[in-house]
């Protein structure tokens, strides 16, 4: 069976909402997702309207997550006034078309403190080990 | 009622995929064990929280100045696509079209030599053709002839031969005098004896000769 093509099968309104949403697409343990643009209040299982780009988030041997965005056709659906979702905007944010999504600097930072507590547990740790020792 | 048509005509398959088809059903109540546990909420500091709402602030207002921007873009689009018919733009492509047909002109001329060569040599080409056919035609029309003459040369010679009506009583006489019979036999040897009557004498003397010698 072939793909459905990235111009995208689903009906389209005019006057109805639309998201610019991660579509997932990979099988069992092997998440892939499509960015597609479809109807707000239609499901994800549903053919959407146009597919705007793909995301892999598994790393790949260079250790890469890959993204693919048609950036002509996301401003165009922009224009149109469609919503963006929480990690599409996070993902158009580290690509530089929008601004940092406050959700990334919010796990950044959150990233850094449980690092930063988990260095200071193990010197902890060294410091006690040291003690007994000597 | 669904009729048969609309169950053809559907647009995506009707066996949905529920997301939530491993959970409990709604009509099932908390479990017993689960009644008195109070979910764990999530501690956001305060100062965390001033410094999210801070960066969500910046964030939509930034937002919202994108939209517009992409938003007043499509307008703009839109409003010079309508404007296409004015008459800067009429002459423009006025200009555009005629340096295609300019363009267009000058590689019909190219491609016009071009096949006119190449109608030259295909004529040329043709007309050798034909004439090795031709040639081929009369040498075979000669042979022919040649082959013809030599026949009615030969007959010509057999002609003294034939029976006519002057010498057919002379014919039958000869015919009559000189009976041919071509009726033979073989016997197991291979040995061949012509002639209806002939006395086959020789076997014998040959098989009576090998007893007395045996």
């Amino acid at each position: 069976m072939s793909l459905p093509p990235a111009s995208g099968t689903g009906r389209y309104f005019a006057r109805a909402a639309k998201s610019i949403r991660l579509i997932r697409q990979g099988c069992t343990n092997r998440p892939f997702f499509h960015i597609s643009v479809t109807h707000r209040r239609r499901l994800n299982s549903q053919p959407v309207i146009e597919q705007l780009g793909s995301y892999d988030p598994m790393p790949n041997i260079n250790n890469e997550k890959l993204v693919a965005l048609n950036l002509e056709r996301i401003k165009y659906w922009l224009g149109q006034g469609a919503h963006v979702t929480n990690p599409v905007a996070e993902l158009l944010g580290l690509s530089g078309f929008f601004p940092i999504h406050p959700r990334s600097y919010m796990t950044a930072w959150r990233n850094r403190r449980t690092e930063r507590e988990n260095l200071a547990k193990l010197e902890e740790q060294k410091a006690k080990e040291a003690t007994t020792a000597s | 009622m669904l009729s048969q048509n609309s169950l053809l005509k559907r647009t995506w398959p009707m066996v949905v995929q529920c997301a939530e088809a491993h959970r409990k059903p709604r009509w099932v109540p908390v479990a017993k064990s689960k009644v008195f546990r109070v979910p764990k909420r999530p501690v956001v500091s305060e100062e965390e929280r001033l410094e999210l709402l801070r960066l969500h602030n910046n964030y939509k207002t930034q937002m919202r100045a994108i939209r517009r921007f992409y938003h007043e873009e499509m307008i703009k689009e839109k409003q010079t696509r309508e404007s296409a018919s004015s008459e800067m733009s009429q002459r423009l492509e006025a200009e555009e079209w005629a340096r295609c047909v300019e363009l267009n002109e000058k590689w019909n001329a190219q491609v016009a030599i071009e096949r006119e060569e190449r109608r030259k040599v295909e004529v040329n080409q043709l007309e050798t053709y034909a004439l090795k056919r031709m040639q081929a035609v009369d040498e075979k029309r000669v042979q022919a002839i040649a082959k013809a003459s030599e026949e009615i040369k030969r007959q010509k010679e057999l002609s003294s031969t034939f029976i006519t009506p002057e010498n057919l009583e002379a014919a039958i006489d000869h015919a009559l005098a000189n009976p041919t019979d071509y009726n033979f036999a073989i016997d197991l040897k291979g040995n061949k004896y012509l002639g209806r009557d002939t006395q086959i004498t020789k076997p014998k003397e040959a098989a009576s000769s090998a007893s007395a010698t045996a």
